[in-house]
């Protein structure tokens, strides 16, 4: 399936339009059935020290994860990744933290992880200061929103606004920003 | 700190001063003090709002320095809410200004006869104790104002609203922040209620004409002090995530984790809770002219509060923090921050717990009283609790005495304290220190996460099943040390990551003491505390058999993961074996 492309070009300081969306989670194509750490560092082109020093609480499907390299990313998977949590329990959450034994009973157990996978959707969600770290490069990768998100978002950029005719309702947008 | 004021509301003649030496709590400081004067002094079965209760008042043991981060304020007694030993500590101001005036705690004792109402006023020249019965009723904000007018704004004020004079078991003591508002509040475990007991409704702490307390090797003090600074502002929570959205940023993890209870511990995960979230939050309190960061307390280089403003930019209340976000909010089914920001106004005006308070509302609404998402209600039975009406009263006691009183099987308590914003059943450690801690249900007696570098009880193993036992009892350990410095908890995740922020920590202490101080030393210190507290519920009559959760964690499932808490009773009892 081909979806129509929306492209927006905006300012720098419209980032944060943008945040409560991805608290919320934003729907982005990729190759399923690889690993996490894969989507992260190959797909999402996130630097591997940056996840490996800012994305410090990861969830999927609401299990907190340990390992990125053993966890699996399928079609629909839920992918939440936020940074380092105040309190005890945002310590606990933490990928590989000493406390991770106080939710044992959630965490993400790891997969086995065959080899390349297919095309399909997950649901992306950011939190905190990965907001706006991270935020410009799942926006640039591509967002698949049905016409009335896109309308609503759009209201925000009126000089932005392109009518679009996509068969199936849906569009592929990406964003990306001014230096 | 070289003295100890005892003043005996109860003396022949009128309240009675007297200032001592320090003696057998020489060296102690914040909750050292206060629980090991509770635990000596206090009869165990006295009640709680009599004349044989103590309030103990005690700042930290670095309180009152050019230290960072060490302005905590420990208050101790008798828990009317719990019947346990209780201590509550809070930021604010009050305990660098009673620190730099000498004090290492200030005792109130005994109880009035007659219906008088006494402020007392502390300053360099000593303690005066007047009655002044204008003042009956007031709540926080009117009362601070109205103090402010005799008093001036040089002082840091500690004070009660109505519920404390109503003797509320969820009544707080307010401690004044920087800008003099009563924000800061030792809200567990309903010490302000001992404290209206002894008819005491305001203490005004003047430091004028102190100097900063001396470290007895300034060199090395100032050096550690700038080491430990650092520390915080490199770390990633301290430096940048609390600064930039404090407590609340855990809204979105909790609720991703599907332990954020919901509609009174129904379910882990809450439609609404994006709108409520720490991100939310800061975004609008900037766009409203407040601000997402700010300090309770001077010399504070974390700054996890903020200020929350109206939509036409006027202000409502400091920022919320997360667990009162949680019960304000999600716990009653409620998204609208505005709704959040008026509850803990009033919460801190009519001087109760917020954790208590939204816990209750709903409990409330679980007997009916409301329906859960009902803004315009859980504000209504606020305002019962700010009118001092019957059911007001009854609210006012908080979770456990309004489950009782209607009704409710599932009430989320322990010891009768309630149960903040964490569900046991999807984090199960934390429901190992809900249930055993000496306290009641508190999320903060086991927050002090340091154990690893403290290596309290030695290496544990935290992937095996009795690593979490251990685990709680070695974060209870560090937490009751690092309640007794006066240093706030948040310090505890540069400590944990960062082995010379917590060497430095352990320079300042032993720079201003004069002592050579370990990690071993920071574990006696907190075994010892938590070992007086136990022996102190014990003596009241407190056993095993009261340290478990209630029964529905272990019956009902909890959405999304369908857990249960599966710790096993044997297990928690192995918690204090030391």
């Amino acid at each position: 399936m081909t979806l129509e492309t929306v492209a927006l070009h905006l300012a720098a300081g419209q980032l944060n339009t943008f945040f409560p969306l991805l608290q919320q989670g934003v729907v982005v194509p990729a190759t399923v059935g690889c690993s996490l750490k894969s989507l992260l560092c190959d797909q999402f082109a996130i630097p591997a020290e940056y996840v490996a020093n800012r994305i410090t609480t990861v969830f999927v499907d609401n299990r907190p994860v340990d390992d990125l390299d053993r966890t699996l990313v399928q079609d629909g998977s839920r992918v939440t990744l936020s940074g380092a949590m105040p309190g005890l329990v945002g310590a606990t959450m933490r990928r590989g933290g000493f406390y991770a034994a106080l939710r044992q009973g959630i965490s993400h157990a790891a997969d086995h992880i065959e080899g390349v996978g297919e095309r399909g959707c997950i649901r992306v969600k950011l939190f905190n200061l990965l907001l706006g770290e991270l935020g410009p490069l799942i926006l640039a990768h591509g967002l698949i929103q049905d016409q009335d998100e896109l309308t609503a978002l759009l209201r925000h950029f009126p000089g932005q606004y392109k009518k679009t005719s996509s068969d199936t309702g849906r569009v592929l947008l990406t964003v990306s920003f001014m230096e | 700190m070289d003295k100890i004021a005892r003043i005996d509301m109860g003396a022949p003649g009128g309240p009675k001063v007297t200032v001592g030496s320090l003696g057998e709590y020489a060296g102690l400081g914040g909750r050292a003090m206060t629980s090991l004067v509770v635990a000596a002094e206090v009869h165990p079965l006295a009640h709680a709002l009599g004349a044989e209760n103590k309030l103990v008042i005690s700042p930290g043991m670095l309180s009152g320095t050019t230290g960072s981060m060490t302005g905590r304020l420990s208050v101790g007694c008798k828990s009317p809410l719990t019947g346990t030993i209780k201590e509550s500590n809070a930021g604010g101001q009050a305990a660098q200004v009673l620190a730099r005036l000498g004090y290492a705690a200030v005792i109130l004792e005994g109880k009035p006869v007659g219906d008088d109402l006494y402020k007392i006023v502390i300053d360099k020249d000593g303690i005066q104790v007047i009655v002044d019965n204008s003042l009956k009723l007031m709540d926080n904000y009117p009362l601070v104002a109205r103090l402010r007018q005799e008093y001036g704004d040089k002082v840091a004020y500690m004070t009660i609203g109505s519920a404390g004079e109503r003797k509320l078991l969820a009544a707080s003591i307010a401690c004044t922040d920087p800008e003099l508002r009563p924000t800061r509040h030792c809200g567990r475990g309903g010490v302000g209620a001992v404290m209206g007991a002894k008819r005491v409704k305001a203490i005004i702490i003047n430091d004028a004409g102190t100097k900063m307390r001396p470290p007895k090797d300034p060199d090395a003090y100032r050096d550690a002090n700038r080491k430990f600074v650092e520390g915080l502002r490199k770390h990633p929570v301290t430096g940048e995530g609390l600064p930039a959205y404090g407590t609340n940023v855990l809204t979105n993890v909790l609720n991703e984790a599907g332990g954020y209870p919901t509609n009174n511990f129904k379910t882990g995960q809450f439609s609404g809770s994006a709108d409520l979230s720490g991100e939310t939050q800061a975004a609008l309190e900037i766009a409203r002219g407040g601000s997402a960061t700010h300090g309770c307390h001077r010399g504070c280089v974390i700054q996890c509060s903020g200020i929350y403003n109206d939509k036409d930019g006027n202000y409502v209340t400091k920022q919320p923090e997360y667990e009162t976000v949680w019960s304000h909010g999600g716990h009653c089914g409620i998204s609208n921050l505005d709704t959040v920001a008026k509850l803990d106004y009033m919460d801190d005006n009519i001087g109760v717990d917020t954790i208590e308070m939204g816990v209750t509302i709903g409990v409330a609404m679980e007997a009916g009283l409301a329906e859960f998402g009902d803004d315009a209600a859980a504000i209504r039975l606020l305002e019962e609790v700010e009118k001092g009406t019957p059911l007001g009263r009854v609210l006012g006691c908080g979770a456990a005495v309004t489950g009782k009183v209607f009704g409710v099987e599932r009430v989320p308590v322990v010891k009768d304290q309630a149960l903040p914003a964490y569900d046991p059943r999807a984090v199960q450690g934390i429901g190992v220190t809900y249930a055993t801690t000496t306290q009641g249900a508190d999320h903060t007696a086991g927050y002090a996460i340091a154990t690893n570098i403290l290596k309290v009880g030695g290496d544990v193993d935290p992937l095996k099943t009795e690593g979490q036992i251990e685990l709680s009892r070695n974060l209870q350990i560090a937490t009751a040390a690092i309640d007794s410095t006066g240093m706030c908890l948040f310090i505890a995740f540069a400590i944990m990551d960062q082995p010379e922020t917590f060497q430095a920590l352990l320079d300042m202490l032993g720079s201003f003491h004069g002592i050579s101080m370990t990690g071993d030393d920071v574990v006696a210190l907190g075994k010892k505390v938590l070992s007086a507290e136990r022996d102190f519920n014990t003596r009241a009559g407190f056993t095993k058999h009261h340290d478990r959760l209630p029964r529905f964690f272990y019956n009902e499932p909890i959405a999304p993961h369908n857990q249960v808490f599966m710790m096993k009773d044997e297990e928690l009892d192995d918690v204090f074996n030391w």
